[in-house]
């Protein structure tokens, strides 16, 4: 086996976020490009987790480092967003949450200057620039690579819930899309986007990467752009959904939720592996992404339809044994409350707009949202 | 041929050819510098003004170029109030630094060139009021460069700062500068400290009356972008109209305006100020007028004197910068390329010496005999070295640079 598919193991349900941010201009709350000067500045502050550079400069990553509580993610994530505000502010730059900026023009978006982004940007041409949309992945440790593609294809059937309960993108190219999440629209467009194949375990897996590999469709696991896919080098599986949310808060109680997902199927294992989830997989995600929590779902192995709302109550309540272990019981009732009453952070922003009738606002309030203001 | 077929022959130019030919002269020159030049485009356009001027073709005499005054008013108004509109009170205050960068790349400008001009023989008045007037770096130059290279960056945005600032602590010096001039014409006292005073108070009240205005206008009317911009136009046309009036500074008057407009926005009324196409037919015309205006006459007496005016203005800038730049968390290099953006210096200059001469008529030509050799030589290698400083920060978008 390769490196690439040398599965390393790492504590089981530990958990870590990667946030995609928006960095906007003070004067007009279009995007802006600082990032590598925002980088450098903050390159000298001493942070536990990382702050890395994406593809446009008006984007960066904030990564958390492991955590295996709920408390300490979301206390890491806030010292991080105010470290990132604070040099921020110095540069007349704000930071913002949120799936997509809702008029920026991608044209004008500028790729970072590194091989990897330019080979992106030679490869897909304006799908590279178009990719400046911003989300949240959220890594869970596995004790194993066949851990691994059991969970992911266990989480496949609530790839729905997450994009309903993370849903932050409305607004698209200055219009209202009417969709909840309008991000994933952007990724759909890339050829290995998708999910991963229907393999039974870690070697089968190995076999098909090193498959597609000596095809030359890919080089490293990073060129699958999954809804949720292995990691081996962390020994993480990554779910790669959500759009990021308004607050951290909400990113936080998104990964407490994956946590306790992952304790509660490792450790009850209530089903196998369905080929049938990947056959209702397309319709659940768009029924997702277009209505968010008042979609609907198929559920494979009862063969029904289910609003998506209702099924996320109901998971919640199958797993709150788990997340009270992880201390995490109040943030995932908090998902519930806001299921409840049928709001979601696309909601909020629309709202935004309909009060302060324009989009420049939406953003203004969206980012004094994220920075705590 | 006196009348052919009940025409005038020959016949009689219009303003409005006239103005067509100013338009049409400044494109097609700027257009060429760029293609075949790579330089930018308000060189070009100055260059077609300097053509056109009076100084060599004479096509635009001295009575258009007066009649050309209001708009080059309405051009600056919208160039300055944009200016001022950029001007974020939040950021000085987050980050303090960047006030004292601009207070001491002003005041070294000012220093230096007072220094040089007294090392030329220079009287200390002219030397003091040619400083104020050189302290402040050409708004209309570096927007248009930047817009022009669509320019963004923390070089590009501390440019446009500084340059508000300095602007404005170049008109401040010379105001505080006016009372002096005044006591060698006439000896009293209170006219001497009452025309500045009335000079700054009813600029800044004009300024802020409008904004308030505005304010009120913008929310009655709500945010449709093509509505708030005929607003936002016929605004700063009353606001440059009424300063002419009552002989208030019209500059002062356009960014208190444009400061105000965007600072005590608490419940954000405007949109984005965006000036678009249409703006761009204010900047031709402006450059090409400018450099119509340009002074090359009597240039041999004091070349040397203009030339260190230029070099000692660039030093003073720039070790302003280097020492200062760092502190307010620009990036290492970034200083001294901002330096170099701030070079520019015209249309604004001539302005503010305009302004003087109508006061002191005298002393206005004294000083202009200094001052406006220097502008000329900046007002050619200003944009260039603005363009240059923007390409080398990367801040110019990969599109407008020519391979």
């Amino acid at each position: 086996m390769s490196d690439e598919t040398t599965f390393k193991p790492s504590a089981a349900t530990s958990i870590g976020v990667e946030l995609e941010l928006q960095l906007l201009r003070a004067r007009d709350y279009d995007l802006s490009r600082d990032a590598q000067d925002l980088i450098a500045r903050l390159d000298k502050v001493k942070l536990s987790g990382a702050v890395k550079p994406e593809i446009t400069e008006s984007m960066i990553e904030l990564n958390s480092s492991v955590h295996l509580d709920y408390e300490s993610l979301c206390a890491e994530l806030e010292t991080m967003r105010d470290a990132v505000s604070k040099e921020a502010g110095l540069l007349n730059v704000r930071v913002s949450g949120g799936g997509a900026h809702p008029f920026h023009d991608w044209a004008d978006r500028r790729i970072y200057p590194t091989a990897r982004f330019r080979n992106l940007l030679e490869r897909y041409g304006y799908l590279a620039k178009q990719f400046t949309v911003f989300g949240q992945h959220i890594h869970v440790g596995c004790g194993s690579g066949d851990e691994a593609i059991y969970l992911v294809h266990m989480l496949t059937r609530y790839v729905p819930h997450f994009i309903a309960l993370s849903a932050a993108s409305p607004f698209y190219q200055g219009e209202d899309t009417s969709f909840q999440s309008s991000r994933l629209t952007a990724i759909n467009a890339f050829p290995l986007s998708g999910h991963m194949p229907f393999v039974p375990d870690w070697s089968e897996f190995a076999e098909y990467f090193e498959k597609m590999r000596g095809f030359g469709i890919v080089e490293s696991m990073k060129d699958f752009y999954w809804d949720i896919r292995p990691k081996p080098e962390y020994g993480t599986i990554e779910i790669r959904v959500c759009d990021t949310p308004l607050t951290v808060a909400r990113a936080a109680q998104l990964a407490a939720y994956a946590q306790a997902l992952v304790a509660y199927h490792l450790e009850e294992r209530p089903q196998n592996p369905a080929r049938d989830t990947y056959l209702v997989d397309r319709f659940n995600r768009f029924e997702a992404c277009r209505y968010g929590i008042a979609g609907e779902l198929v559920e494979p192995y009862l063969r029904r339809k289910k609003r998506i709302g209702e099924d996320i109550l109901d998971t919640i309540a199958e797993v709150m044994p788990q997340a009270h272990r992880f201390g995490s019981a109040g943030a995932l009732s908090e998902l519930s409350a806001g299921v409840r009453a049928g709001t979601s952070d696309a909601d909020w922003l629309r709202q935004r707009r309909t009060e302060r009738g324009s989009l420049t606002d939406v953003v203004h309030a969206a980012s004094d949202r994220w920075q705590g203001k | 041929m006196g009348d052919l077929l009940g025409h005038v022959w020959p016949p009689q130019f219009s303003q409005a050819i006239l103005f067509g030919v100013l338009l049409l002269a400044g494109l097609l020159a700027g257009e060429a510098v760029r293609r075949f030049l790579a330089l930018p485009r308000i060189v070009g356009y100055a260059l077609a003004g300097v053509a056109l001027g009076p100084r060599v073709s004479g096509l635009l005499g001295v009575e258009v170029l007066q009649a050309a005054r209001v708009f080059v008013d309405l051009s600056i108004g919208l160039i300055v109030f944009e200016l001022g509109f950029r001007l974020d009170f939040d950021w000085l205050k987050r980050n303090r630094w960047l006030f004292a960068t601009a207070l001491a790349e002003s005041l070294f400008s000012f220093v230096a060139i007072y220094a040089a001009l007294r090392y030329f023989d220079f009287r200390p008045l002219i030397a003091a009021a040619a400083a104020a007037i050189g302290t402040a770096t050409s708004p209309a130059v570096v927007m248009m460069v930047a817009r022009e290279q669509r320019a963004e960056g923390q070089v590009t945005e501390r440019m446009l700062l500084f340059t508000a600032l300095n602007c404005m602590i170049g008109y401040l010096l010379l105001t505080l500068i006016l009372p002096w001039v005044h006591l060698e014409h006439q000896t009293d006292w209170m006219e001497a400290l009452w025309r500045p005073l009335y000079l700054l108070v009813g600029s800044a009240l004009a300024g802020y009356l409008a904004s308030f205005a505005l304010l009120r206008l913008a929310a009655w009317i709500g945010k449709r972008e093509d509505a708030q911009f005929v607003l936002l136009v016929a605004m700063i046309v009353l606001v440059v109209g009424t300063a002419r009036a009552l002989d208030l500074s019209v500059m002062v008057a356009v960014v208190v305006f444009g400061l105000l407009a965007h600072n005590l926005d608490a419940r954000r009324a405007l949109l984005p100020l965006r000036i678009g196409a249409a703006g761009q037919l204010f900047f031709v015309a402006l450059f090409v007028l400018t450099g119509a205006n340009l002074e090359f006459g009597g240039f041999g007496a004091v070349a040397l004197a203009a030339m260190a005016f230029v070099v000692v203005r660039f030093l003073a800038k720039g070790l302003a910068l280097i020492v200062f730049a760092p502190l307010s968390g620009l990036r290492p290099g970034g200083g001294g390329l901002v330096a170099l953006a701030l070079l520019p210096m015209s249309g604004l200059s001539v302005t503010m010496l305009q302004d003087t001469a109508a006061l002191y008529a005298g002393f206005g030509a004294e000083l202009a005999s200094v001052v406006l050799p220097a502008i000329a030589i900046l007002e050619l290698l200003g944009p260039l070295a603005t363009q240059y400083a923007l390409q080398r920060a990367n801040e110019s978008h990969p599109e407008t640079q020519d391979k």
